[in-house]
């Protein structure tokens, strides 16, 4: 009998790196993270996605739901470091406040169609 | 200068050194693991995933070791407040020590301790980034539980969109399973033929994929299916496939349904003496992971044989044995109907066959 492996050997490392430059782009363009910022926030994330992977409800998830949770928490990462640096005052920058009254799953979920659609 | 103190956070863990660290967590007496966190890695989400993964495993071989050691899990993360690992994580080992101890409590038959522990796993859960596949696992331990409550028209309902939300979340495995529910609502509802059709269906699917756990408990229940017609081949067949793998994966509660299952095969079959002795090895099975429920429903059950067989000294005595343990259990009131009969029939010396019969027709679906 064929034996049960949910997940192959690098599937989550390649969900990862395919959604980089999306998740680099969401830190530093929408949230305005500085770049240092975003490649901090970056390692903590894929720290955090690879066990995320191997939770109970996650070893037979498909990659793109996978990924959606990763956009998902990259994009309340942002906010909440952004709100951070606010200090709880609003932003000079109009775009930024805007996003910023947004909840982050729903953002996640623009940036996830859009990731699809330039893939197919 | 502030005079604050900046705690010093250890370097995280490997993931083999996470499963070495739990294996010293499982090592350390409960009493002294508050203690000693630090130098065990007790707040480190990896040594917490892999004790997590290892109760799982162990669930079915060692319930009550599962629920003590969830219990503690639970309760050092929670209070007091713990930073544990990063986001959601601490939220997360939160509902899953919760669901843990509520799945052991739930195959211990401890059951309003099950409700208040997945009460506690939802509260987890919902502050996840994955909450509806943490959830949807959480519904299917809530389903079960409804189940062993014979809430069986509430689990027939709830079902579809239960499976619905797995394959949803592309979880084929948790989909499958809940045809387990299916099948054993045929076999609650005395239609051992459809039961027998729906595991035939789960175990095809269950060895395509290779979902070899599942695919040993499809035969189990296909066991007392067949028992329940009485077709021998068909049982003995499924008792010999499900055997090997079982004992393979120390599943005890699965291999003491086996037994059980036999039981009922050599009891249609008019075999009383060894359907009896099936009986006792599945209570001794379920005696060694503590699963007391279980062995007070066969103590009916093998007194309506003895009874049966005209030994109604004995049978009064099994039922004896049974009746404390079936009154802690605080049963559905159609249970505790009967379990009223049938003290009073006890206290007059001459039992009420009916009644017993009904109470361990209420028992019947906990080993399932």
């Amino acid at each position: 009998m064929e034996k049960s492996s949910p997940r192959r050997p690098g599937e989550v490392e390649s969900v990862f790196s395919l959604t980089l430059d999306v998740i680099h782009s969401a830190l530093v363009t929408y949230y305005r993270l500085t770049e240092e910022e975003a490649r901090g926030a970056e390692e903590d994330l894929y720290t955090w996605f690879q066990r995320l992977s191997r939770r109970g409800g996650a070893g037979q998830m498909p990659a793109r739901l996978l990924r959606i949770s990763l956009l998902s928490a990259a994009c309340q990462y942002g906010r909440s470091f952004q709100l951070w640096k606010l200090g709880g005052e609003q932003s000079a920058d109009r775009d930024l406040n805007d996003l910023l009254a947004r909840e982050p799953e729903e953002v996640a979920g623009d940036i996830e169609r859009r990731f699809e659609e330039e893939r197919s | 200068m502030t005079g604050k103190v900046i705690p010093f956070r250890g370097r995280p863990l490997s993931t083999q050194a996470g499963i070495e660290a739990a294996n010293r967590v499982f090592a350390t007496p409960l009493e002294e693991r508050a203690a000693k966190s630090r130098s065990l890695h007790l707040d480190d989400p990896e040594t917490l995933l892999a004790i997590c993964g290892s109760l799982r495993e162990r669930m079915n071989s060692a319930p009550a070791s599962v629920k003590e050691e969830a219990d503690f899990l639970y309760r050092f993360i929670e209070a007091p407040k713990r930073e544990i690992g990063l986001f959601d994580e601490r939220d997360y080992f939160l509902g899953e020590a919760a669901l843990l101890a509520g799945t052991a409590c739930r195959c211990m038959s401890r059951r309003e301790e099950a409700w208040i522990w997945f009460d506690r796993a939802e509260a987890g859960f919902r502050h996840t980034m994955n909450a509806p596949a943490e959830l949807s696992r959480l519904a299917y331990q809530r389903l079960a539980e409804r189940f062993e409550e014979r809430q069986l028209d509430l689990v027939i309902e709830l079902l579809p969109s239960l499976v619905e939300s797995f394959q949803r979340l592309g979880m084929p495995e948790d989909a499958l399973k809940c045809r387990f529910l299916e099948g054993l609502a045929h076999v609650e509802r005395d239609e051992p033929a459809a039961a027998v059709k729906v595991f035939n269906q789960i175990c095809g699917e269950a060895e395509q994929r290779g979902y070899g756990r599942l695919l040993a408990e499809s035969y189990v229940n296909l066991i007392h299916a067949h028992g329940m017609i009485g077709e021998a081949e068909a049982a003995i067949e499924a008792s010999r496939r499900a055997i090997p793998v079982l004992k393979d994966l120390d599943d005890k509660i699965a291999l003491a349904k086996t037994h059980w299952g036999l039981g009922i095969l050599l009891r249609e079959s008019g075999h009383l003496s060894e359907a009896i002795d099936s009986y006792r090895k599945a209570q001794e099975d379920f005696e060694a992971i503590g699963m007391r429920a279980d062995i007070a429903a066969l103590n009916l059950v093998v007194a309506d044989l003895l009874l049966e067989d005209g030994r109604s000294v004995e049978a009064l005595r099994e039922i004896s044995e049974a009746l404390p343990v079936i009154a802690e259990l605080k049963m559905a009131p159609e249970g505790m109907a009967a379990l009223s009969l049938v003290r009073e029939s006890v206290r007059r010396q001459e039992v009420n066959r009916q009644a017993l019969r009904e109470l361990h027709g209420y028992f019947q679906e906990l080993q399932n």
